[in-house]
């Protein structure tokens, strides 16, 4: 019973802590800009990182490995020096626009100067960090934001032509640049490469075993399943209220109009509390995410469990990224220009981070009898090829539309 | 050798210097197509002023969002009416269209600070919403005039 209300729990704070700033920036302009014809955009993302972190999940259980050791192991320094510049760079920008986030939604809730509630927020996920166990962080935020679930009652309220959902989840190729450029974001925007590089230390910071593999599959399917519910319910109340007006949710402030214009101001603070939620733990996934491949890199010392005694360089290199995120978030860009570029160029990173674990996840000399299955492989080796196919179209689509500005 | 090596290296990293420096100055000619896309904002723009407002005059919203919501929305408002003031046309027939947007973009700043000042009072988001309306129709009229589908 115990255990399955573990399982349970973690399925919950996993489905809480799918949304971060890209997804609900992403989502949200998609449905305003497409209607539904992104949706299916939605789910090939929603299924992508399940399918990687439970990769990654599982080759931490059962090699007590995380997802930066294995890159280095398998792709030499080299190899992995350059992904640890790119994933830095972008967990660094993703930070700056988590913390720029939370400082919007906080404007927005007390209407204090943008600049201090940065600072506030840092000192708040301090805080948050210093007092909580990992499991414990892991579910503030998580349960926190599944205040997000107003948006599907938001779109039940709506009651669109659900003919017309239905075939957004049919895949259709738009040859406009704007288009692609979308089907780029909302798909990278749900395979952020911070997402498995947490997953997997998580593991190790929770000391899975080989006995947590079914928590491991659960967590990833059934919790990015359903919190992939909540990224289709933004494109469809955006699609619904949105697109036929012609409005272009360029503020992170926006998101939350349709709930308000469904449930009032009750529906309006529901929202703003889940993003509140969503982003700050998404802030300190992708703070976490920088200091633990820099210290797996580098064979530091790392972990939340092990406390800034005994890994120093850890918790230092933690610190300054957090000090670099509010530089950046300070120096007066947009949080959702940040977002937009951190996510775009998160794809180009993304073969660096799937490769090495598809590789090692499917490699039986090494996981035994827990490597890849046939579906795992398959599902794993189509992933690889559309995030290589993407990663060779991101750069060209963000310089097209002017990052979507058409 | 070396000392003609490094002034053509200086001369190309002055060259990528003022090629960057144009493409992010913002300046150089506005097409037509810009402007439009100038004008779609303004519209855009105000749909969102009218979403917020009608959440004021409902008494659905939270006086705070309204009023950070209101000023971020007239401060694009501004932004876009300086952007479209200060551009050089690429073609001046459209001048008159470039006016009118000036003015309709700052007609929507003007009445989201409205708001942003009374973000609880119904009457007066009742009023703003009403003329966010209508200036997003000037917006849309505009827009139909530069794409030549205006009656």
């Amino acid at each position: 019973m115990k255990a399955i209300l573990k399982i349970a729990l973690g399925i919950i704070a996993a489905i809480g802590g799918f949304l971060d700033i890209g997804d609900l920036v992403f989502t949200t302009q998609a449905g305003a800009l497409f209607r539904y014809d992104l949706l299916w955009a939605v789910v090939l993302g929603v299924i992508g990182i399940a399918v990687y972190a439970e990769m990654s999940g599982r080759v931490a259980a059962v090699s007590g490995r995380p997802v930066f050791d294995v890159i280095r192991m398998r792709m030499g320094f080299g190899m992995g020096l350059l992904a640890l510049v790119a994933s830095t760079i972008v967990n660094v920008l993703t930070l700056a626009a988590e913390l720029g986030g939370i400082a919007i939604v906080l404007e927005l809730l007390f209407d204090a100067p943008y600049a201090m509630f940065v600072v506030a927020a840092a000192i708040a996920l301090v805080g948050i960090v210093a007092l909580l166990p990992f499991g414990g962080i892991e579910r503030f935020f998580g349960y926190g934001g599944l205040l997000l679930f107003v948006v599907v009652a938001t779109v039940f309220h709506q009651n669109p032509d659900w003919g017309e959902v239905g075939r957004g989840f049919i895949p259709s190729i738009d040859s406009s640049t704007l288009y692609l450029y979308f089907v780029v974001g909302v798909f990278a925007a749900a395979l952020m490469p911070y997402e498995v590089h947490f997953y997997s230390s998580g593991a190790i910071e929770e000391g899975w075993t080989e006995e947590n593999l079914k928590e491991n599959r659960l967590n990833a399917i059934i919790g990015y399943g359903i919190g992939g519910i909540l990224a289709v319910g933004l494109v469809i109340v955006s699609g619904f209220l949105f697109h036929p007006l012609g409005v272009e949710p360029d503020n992170l402030g926006t998101v939350a109009l349709p709930m308000q214009g469904a449930f009032g101001e009750t529906g309006l603070l529901l929202a703003l509390g889940g993003m509140l939620f969503c982003v700050g733990g998404a802030a300190i996934d992708s703070s976490f995410a920088a200091s633990y491949n820099l210290a797996q890199f580098l064979g530091w010392e790392w972990g939340r469990y092990q406390g800034p005694r005994k890994a120093p360089r850890f918790t230092a290199s933690w610190l300054v990224f957090l000090l670099l995120g509010i530089a950046i978030a300070q120096s007066g860009i947009n949080p959702v220009d940040i977002t937009e570029y951190s996510v775009v160029l998160a794809v180009v990173a993304l073969p660096l981070t799937y490769l090495p674990v598809l590789l090692i996840a499917g490699d039986r000399s090494f996981m035994d009898r827990y490597a890849n299955g046939p579906i795992a492989t398959t599902l794993g080796w189509l992933y690889f090829a559309v995030i290589v196919v993407l990663a060779l179209a991101a750069i060209p689509l963000l310089l097209a539309t002017n990052a979507g500005g058409g | 050798m070396i000392a003609s090596g490094r002034k053509r290296a200086r001369s190309a990293a002055l060259a990528v210097l003022a090629a960057l420096a144009i493409a992010f100055s913002g300046c150089g000619d506005l097409s037509n197509d810009e402007l439009n896309r100038g004008v779609e904002s303004l519209s855009a723009l105000a749909a969102q002023g009218e979403l917020v407002a009608n959440g004021v005059a409902r008494d659905a919203t939270k006086t705070t969002y309204a009023r950070a919501m209101a000023r971020t929305l007239s401060e694009q408002a501004e932004h876009e009416a300086e952007k479209l003031a200060d551009a050089t046309l690429e073609e001046p027939e459209t001048d008159d269209q470039r006016h009118a947007a000036v003015a309709v973009a700052e007609e929507i700043a003007g009445l989201l600070s409205t708001l942003q000042t009374f973000p609880g009072d119904e009457h007066h988001a009742e009023l703003v919403e009403k003329h966010l309306g209508e200036a997003g129709e000037k917006a849309d009229a505009i827009v139909a005039q530069l794409s030549g589908d205006a009656p």
